[in-house]
């Protein structure tokens, strides 16, 4: 984590440090991970907009944010993230943030932890390596409605 | 197939509502004449119906026995709906009781007894809602709860989003006054066209508050047209009656507006929005039910139109357009969004 290390100091030391941390994450998180049936998402422009339609609370993710959310669609594990996303570019000290985005999906619930077999990984391709970004939007939509037209509660008039 | 329960003295009517027609048979000719206000106002011409759907309303039959709904595809303050394979199932808190087979294109509603007739009627009028918003989504239509402004000489539209009864409508009339025109005030259908989304109109009748003719005199008494609904004073208002050649059929979007009212701050406030904030007050104006299936569609109609158009916030004071130049604010701000 960032913030532990951050009084460190130097760079050495501190990309030591992530990448001692993403090891223990490879090594203690060999689950295989599977986007939920009721998550749906879609692209837009560079990146992806992503919606849980339990909670209905949406996301915002880059192309890199949207290349690994697209490989839970089919089960990936945080190993087969983390190669997939060294073929795309990614480079030793990108390992946290992508660590930090399997984090964010596993802590929402977008994910959930499977006992099948990944299939049609190779699809998924980065046209250029960015740091990987998701990002939830702060206010959810509505979960009780007023109509199947008009969402919203009316005001008083 | 959805058994046939209707009486042999039932009565048939058809309504266009867009995309979609709808053939009723009821059993009775007052539930009939009382559902007529809502299903007539989706009086938008339309080239054709790609869905039709027979419906059947039966109020004097016994109820169906139904589990109660637990709304695992849209829970609203009236109903709860919930989807069994190709079936939409609606239960009311009344006991009115929606079947909508969309295979079949068939649908069966059934009306218990209940002293409070409006109240009723009220929660029948949201399973027609429901049904519609559903047929129009598999016609390939995402409903919005939104108002249009077209600029003059233009194909590009303003949508105006708010919360009913925070001024939609009066800012619509005030710009149509000035050459603008509307898909509608608060209803209009998109649809992904290629690399854009396009607005059609819906419905032509626009909810009025009386007290806008202090600021319209042209509007004459409004209070002279029928009411809405027994919670609001607004009036249907044919819009055109009053402005005559102000509606269109189809615009393309480019810019968003969320319009707020600011009970104490000045006539006319404007903030832009970011991409994030643009797209959720769109979707915040668009019930996507719980369904993956159906919600994939509508969610990303949404999606690829909040990426491709700018957003603002107009906070509208009290008695804003007693004074004319907030109008022509409002004109000017709406063109440099959509340039």
């Amino acid at each position: 984590m960032i913030d532990n290390v951050a009084w460190i100091g130097t760079n050495w030391t501190y990309f030591r440090v992530c990448e001692s941390s993403n090891m223990n994450k490879l090594s203690s998180d060999t689950n295989r991970w599977l986007l939920r049936p009721d998550v749906v998402a879609t692209i837009v422009n560079d990146g992806a907009v992503i919606l849980d339609l339990r909670t209905k609370f949406f996301f915002s993710a880059n192309s890199t944010g949207w290349a690994i959310a697209q490989m839970f669609e089919t089960g990936a594990t945080r190993a087969e993230v983390h190669a997939a996303s060294s073929k795309w570019g990614a480079v030793n000290g990108d390992a946290v943030t992508i660590d930090a985005v399997i984090d964010q999906l596993i802590a929402e619930k977008l994910v959930e932890a499977t006992t099948g077999t990944g299939a049609g990984m190779s699809a998924v391709t980065v046209a250029a390596w960015t740091l990987p970004t998701l990002n939830k939007h702060k206010e959810p939509l509505q979960r009780i409605m007023t109509s199947a037209f008009d969402p919203g509660l009316p005001l008083a008039e | 197939m959805i058994s046939d329960v209707a009486t042999p003295a039932a009565s048939e009517v058809w309504y266009s509502c867009g995309p979609v027609g709808l053939s009723l048979v009821y059993d009775d000719p007052v539930l009939q004449q009382a559902l007529h206000g809502l299903l007539s106002q989706y009086d938008a011409p339309w080239p054709e119906n790609k869905i039709n759907i027979r419906v059947i309303v039966s109020s004097k039959q016994p109820p169906v026995s139904q589990p109660p709904g637990a709304g695992t595809y849209l829970s609203l303050t009236r109903l709860k709906a919930d989807r069994r394979g190709s079936r939409l199932v609606s239960c009311g808190n009344l006991g009115t009781f929606m079947e909508y087979d969309m295979a079949a294109a068939e649908a069966r509603m059934t009306v218990p007894e209940n002293p409070d007739w409006p109240l009723l009627v009220e929660e029948v009028e949201h399973h027609f809602i429901m049904l519609l918003a559903r047929a129009w989504g598999q016609a390939g239509w995402t409903p919005l709860h939104g108002g249009t402004l077209i600029a003059p000489g233009s194909s590009r539209c303003v949508i105006l989003c708010a919360p009913s009864g925070v001024g939609k409508t009066t800012l619509t009339a005030a710009m149509l006054r000035r050459g603008w025109r509307t898909l509608g005030d608060d209803k209009t259908l998109l649809q992904k066209e290629g690399n854009q989304v396009i607005g059609r109109s819906l419905a032509h009748r626009f909810h009025l508050h009386p007290n806008s003719s202090r600021w319209f005199p042209e509007a004459g008494d409004i209070t002279k047209w029928p009411t809405y609904s027994r919670w609001t004073d607004k009036r249907v208002v044919r819009i055109e009656k009053l402005w005559p050649g102000c509606l269109a059929e189809r615009a393309i979007p480019g810019a968003v507006v969320q319009l707020l009212r600011d009970e104490n701050g000045p006539a006319l406030a404007i903030q832009p929005l970011s991409r994030e904030a643009t797209l959720n007050t769109l979707l915040l104006q668009v019930a996507i039910p719980s369904d993956a299936e159906h919600a994939r569609p509508l969610f990303s109609c949404i999606a690829s139109l909040a990426a491709n158009i700018r957003g603002a916030v107009f906070k509208i004071g009290n008695e804003a357009f007693a004074d004319p130049t907030t109008a022509e604010r409002i004109e000017t701000e709406f063109k440099k969004l959509l340039s």
